[in-house]
């Protein structure tokens, strides 16, 4: 006996145990069919007696196990039922002798048997035969469950006829010894007249006559007879009986203590009783301190005066062992069974029946303890397969004492047994579904979901060897996509454990793997139903911020002012409210001010960094969006190792309008293409993921005349689309053409232009800028391509008067001073123009600067398409930058008395500073043209009657200089 | 030439060890699988340690068992040292557990008959007492991997000896 029956439980002792096997030619799925009908029948109760009978069917029974048989009753093949189809007549012969052969091989121990014959018509299946039924099909065979019915209570009437046989038969002349298939060449020449001889015969037929009564369903009776069993066997030190007599009556006890059964969920004796294991525990408990209970068992009553002589000598209750004993015993028999080489089997299946009970007993530590004694049971050379089959087994039973890390680590080892080197064909199949059984002893789950809860929990180094075990069990089962899927959650969960090195492997074969089987974001279905849910690898890199960016300043929309206050006033009534509307944790979807426009490219910025040692390289970089119908524009881009925060943008075209959800990021890396939500990134900051998308609006493009400005505006309150500059003499006016080019798919409808002059410090005549936006408007609607063109006039006139400089020139010259040379405002003025502004500065000493400079924002509203229906326009924004110089300059100024005391003669010497011609205009309307850098020296009559002021003289075309002297 | 192997791990259920007896139990049964992690792992031979990290993980059932085994009410004055958690077959494994449930594991070599009981139990005392001392490292965080030098420290003049 080689094979051990892991399955087995302490109540299989009670079971009569019949073999189903097909003759011929029977198709496994309706062998299987019939087979399990008739494993239904498992349990019978016998008409006249109120006893039960246990049945344990197997399909499939070593001859060689059999002959263990009278050790252990239960391992006895009594019954055989042979499932045969038979199309014929003719083969009927031929099946039947078949069916006798098979008889043969079981023959010794049988009790009875039947044959099933199914597609058999006619004469022969007419006949009334008691072992054979015939079956026209597999399918119309309504009576197999009653014939089996039938089958099992004439076994029971053999076992009865069996154990009455035997019990009575105990004070006999001669008792037969019984012995077990190793032990019968060490009896060969032994004196068979010894009282120890005796002894030992007596002792081992009350251990069978006690495994007889099990199986007869006389629980008392069987108790009754293995305790006499024990005490004869005992007296002869014959061990190895003597422990199968204490497992026995361990057997017994633990059928009378757990009726629910301690296989757990393997069999369910039936219905009412297949209950759960802690249920069972309970119902253990109860019968526990009621064993007086057990004196009106109607199981020992009926038994008509057979069990009398025994079980009245002795009490029942004190012949079922407590819950503490059966462990006790079952120890002591284990020790015994320990003691014989060839008993490996029967100590094993010992181990694990009694490791059964103490699971059900919740006693985990001892438990454990026999469970790690069957581990170094010694079978001898054992196959692979059975090694596996071990250690799963151990895997299992340490499972069911809630010892998952051990479960799991067995499992391991038999997973690796399935590919041992020695094995010609190494099952990696087998190993690999061995495998995933063990993530949960390791406490890995294979969704990265969980792991992203915190940080990393969890047994790294064994973690990460189970992963690599896991890829490479499913790459020699030849399905990169799963290696592929585990090595990305490897890559993905362990990233932070695993060393440079081990990063650099890993990536290295995952890219190895992708060049066969590109990974992907579907869920992988394993053949037995589990589920591989993607892997995005998050990690790689690693994102810190998602920033949606607003469009640039010259295509941001507004709306019409009149419509957005329409929607605020629907929003609430109040007008103002102490209570804040907060939604928490609403972050993400909290929307955003800006909007963007449909057609037009929006930005979304990373902040990503890679946390490999090398460089990485990240393909197909787009966004995921809901809401919108979107175009993502894929981005590719390449970390350096270990950088630092990079900020990647992310662009694409919102194609319709409404709210636009920004989910999460789409990447290709190392050929994993993975789709990163960011739901599942709670490392993530955002300032927020929806924005709305509006109808699209045209985009005009806006080109001048005039030269771009290399130096913004300086009050830049409002960001400009472009500015120009231009640098103009007081006085003088410039043409600017503006070209507004309509850039963009919608038809340009409506255009306003407005100005705002920004400094107001310097006193401005006249209006700055003017334009006739008639002829611009007339061209409206402005097709896409198509431009329109606007002239501005740029007229410029200032005030420059209040130099003190001058007037301080003047006080020194005082009235007799001429010939004076040129003051220093002139020396300004007559340097290159390039560096005026740098002279400007340099000058600053005297704060006084000779150039004015004027601003102004020239806003171009437009709207158009169906952004204009919504309400919303756009505005481009000119600046205008003017540089304005003094065109004349009075160099000298003295005065000469005048022909009348009240009056005198101003005289003043003005220098034309441009390189144009230009008139000068005083009161009195003499006009005096001024030739480019020409000094000329007008008199300006002067009154000493009048308030003492000196009248302004006007220059042609600038504006009037006020110059006060007092006289 | 014996060996002896030092292990020490923590649970998440060591960030509960501020609260009172009755919150712990409940915790337990919250945790019905508490992740455990290695703080701490240091083995003579480095080499085939994942045969320690094997070793030590599976004995945490053990450990597990041991501590539910006593009674909830006991649980203050329970004894720390758990003992001989099981025997391998060229190691014996011992435990040791603080009151804010992190495990102290040590694994010997089972030829090495220098160490005893006693021996066994006053090493993991020591080990409790550096332990101690980084638990009070104000810049220590409970449940991080442990670094301190002196712990390391104590931890190799303690496998020193007993080698």
């Amino acid at each position: 006996m080689s094979i051990p029956d892991y399955m087995q439980c302490a109540e299989d002792h009670q079971t009569v145990l019949v073999v189903v096997q097909p003759v011929g030619i029977v198709p496994e799925d309706e062998f299987f069919r019939i087979y399990k009908r008739i494993t239904s029948v498992a349990q019978v109760s016998i008409r006249d007696s109120q006893r039960n009978l246990y049945i344990r069917y197997r399909h499939h029974y070593l001859p060689e196990n059999n002959e263990w048989g009278d050790f252990q009753t239960h391992r006895k093949v009594v019954g055989l039922i042979s499932v045969t189809t038979c199309g014929s007549a003719k083969e009927w012969p031929q099946t039947s002798d078949r069916f006798h052969c098979q008889k043969d091989v079981f023959g010794a121990t049988l009790y009875d048997s039947r044959l099933l014959v199914f597609g058999l018509q006619g004469e022969i299946a007419e006949q009334q035969r008691t072992d054979v039924a015939f079956y026209p099909s597999y399918d119309d065979c309504p009576d197999v469950e009653k014939r089996v019915e039938d089958f099992v209570e004439s076994i029971f009437i053999v076992l009865e006829s069996k154990r009455l046989d035997r019990a009575t038969d105990k004070s006999g002349d001669k008792i037969p010894l019984l012995c077990v298939p190793f032990e019968k060449k060490d009896f060969v020449g032994l004196d068979t007249d010894s009282r120890h001889y005796k002894k030992c015969c007596q002792g081992r037929m009350r251990k069978h006559v006690g495994d007889l009564c099990l199986q007869a369903g006389m629980l008392q009776d069987a108790l009754v007879h293995y305790h006499m069993a024990v005490e004869l066997l005992r007296s002869v030190n014959d061990f190895l009986w003597l422990g199968a007599a204490l497992e026995g009556l361990c057997s017994a006890s633990v059928i009378f203590h757990y009726p629910g059964g301690t296989a757990g969920k393997a069999s369910g004796r039936e219905p009412s009783l297949a209950r759960g294991q802690g249920q069972a525990a309970d119902t253990g408990k109860r019968h526990r301190p009621g064993a007086q209970e057990v004196l009106i068992d109607p199981g020992a009553l009926t038994a008509n005066g057979i069990s009398a002589d025994t079980s009245s000598e002795i009490g029942r209750a004190k012949n079922c062992l407590g819950p503490e004993d059966i462990i006790e015993k079952y120890k002591e028999s284990i020790s015994y069974y320990g003691k014989y080489k060839n008993a490996g089997v029967i100590e094993l299946e010992a181990c694990v029946k009694a490791v059964r009970v103490l699971a059900i007993q919740k006693r985990v530590m001892e438990a454990s303890e026999f469970l790690q004694n069957a581990v170094y049971i010694n079978l001898g050379q054992l196959s692979e397969e059975e090694k596996i089959q071990r250690y799963s087994i151990l895997s299992e039973l340490y499972h069911l004492i809630g010892f998952h890390r051990k479960s799991a680590f067995f499992k391991r080892v038999a997973a690796m047994q399935c590919v041992a080197p020695t094995i010609p064909e190494p099952g990696w199949r087998a190993c690999y579904k061995l495998l995933l059984e063990t993530l949960p002893g390791y406490s890995l789950c294979l969704d990265p979901k969980d792991f992203s809860k915190g940080s990393h929990r969890g047994w790294a180094a064994v973690q990460v060897r189970l992963l690599h075990e896991l890829v490479y069990a499913s790459r020699r089962m030849g399905n990169p996509g799963l290696s592929v899927r585990h090595l990305s959650f490897l890559l993905q969960t362990m990233l932070d454990l695993l060393s440079d090195q081990e990063k650099k492997e890993v990536t290295q074969s995952l890219e190895n793997y992708t060049s066969k089987c590109p990974g992907g974001m579907e869920v992988l279905t394993l053949p037995d139903g589990l589920k591989l849910p993607p892997v995005p690898l998050s990690k790689l890199p690693i994102v810190r911020s998602v920033k949606l960016l607003d469009l640039p300043v010259s295509l941001r929309p507004h709306k019409q002012k009149g419509l957005l206050e329409n929607n605020l006033s629907s929003k609430s009534p109040f007008i103002y409210s102490p209570i804040i509307m907060h939604t928490r944790g609403e972050e993400r979807t909290k929307k955003i001010e800006f909007r963007w426009v449909q057609g037009d490219v929006c930005e979304v910025q990373l902040m990503v960094y890679n946390p490999m040692p090398f460089e990485l390289r990240v393909e197909h970089m787009g966004l995921l969006t809901s809401g919108v119908e979107f175009e993502a524009l894929p981005a590719a881009l390449s970390l350096p190792a270990e950088s630092g925060l990079y900020p990647v943008t992310l662009v694409g075209v919102p194609r319709t309008a409404g709210n636009i959800n920004i989910n999460g990021y789409h990447t290709s890396v190392f050929g994993v293409t993975s789709d990163c939500l960011l739901d599942g990134l709670p490392s993530v900051r955002t300032s927020g993921c929806v924005v709305e998308v509006i109808p699209s609006l045209p985009r005009l493009q806006l080109s001048t005349s005039l030269p771009r400005s290399a130096h913004p505006l300086r009050p830049s309150k409002e960001e400009l689309s472009s500015s120009v500059s231009v640098q103009l003499f007081n006085g003088e006016t410039q043409q600017l053409t503006i070209t507004l080019e309509n850039i963009g798919s919608e038809d340009l409808e409506t255009l306003e232009v407005t100005s705002k002059t920004c400094n107001t410090k310097e006193k401005l005549f006249g209006e700055f800028l003017s334009w006739d936006l008639e002829e611009a408007v007339s061209q409206l609607p402005l097709k896409p391509g198509q431009s329109v063109t606007l002239t501005v006039n740029v007229k410029v006139r200032l005030d420059f008067s209040g130099g003190e400089n001058l007037l301080q020139d003047l006080n020194d010259d005082g009235i007799s001073v001429t010939g004076l040379p040129i003051s220093s405002p002139l020396r300004q003025v007559l340097k290159p123009r390039a560096e005026t502004k740098a002279l400007g500065s340099e000058s600053s000493k005297t704060d006084y600067n000779h150039v004015k400079t004027l601003e102004a924002v020239m806003t171009f509203k437009y709207s158009g398409g169906a952004g204009k229906v919504e309400g919303y326009y756009r505005h481009l924004s000119l600046g205008v930058h003017v540089d304005v110089e003094p065109s004349v300059f009075f160099t000298r100024v003295s005065t000469l008395p005048a022909t009348r005391t009240r009056q005198c003669h101003l005289l003043l010497d003005v220098f034309n500073s441009t390189e144009h011609e230009l008139m000068v205009s005083a009161n009195n309307n003499q006009d005096l043209v001024l030739h480019p850098s020409e000094c000329q020296r007008p008199a300006a009559g002067s009154s000493r009657g009048e308030p003492s002021l000196y009248r302004s003289m006007s220059l042609v075309g600038m504006n009037t200089s006020h110059y006060v002297l007092s006289i | 030439m014996h060996q002896v192997r030092l292990q020490i791990k923590g649970s998440d259920e060591a960030r509960y060890s501020y609260s009172i007896d009755v919150q712990i139990s409940a915790v337990l049964q919250y945790w019905s699988k508490p992740k455990n992690y290695p703080l701490f792992i240091r083995s003579v031979p480095v080499q085939n340690e994942l045969k320690f990290h094997y070793t030590v993980h599976t004995s945490l059932d053990v450990v597990e068992e041991k501590i539910s085994a006593v009674g909830k009410a006991m649980a203050d004055q329970r004894e720390l040292y758990l003992g001989l958690l099981y025997p391998t077959e060229d190691y014996k494994v011992y435990g040791y557990v603080t009151n804010s449930k992190v495990k102290f594991v040590i694994v010997v070599d089972s030829s090495n008959t220098s160490l005893r009981d006693n021996e066994i139990r006053s090493m993991f005392r020591k080990l409790h007492n550096s332990f101690t001392d980084v638990m009070c490292n104000p810049f220590y965080n409970p449940g991080d991997t442990i670094q301190s030098k002196a712990f390391d420290s104590i931890v190799s003049a303690m496998m020193v000896q007993a080698s």
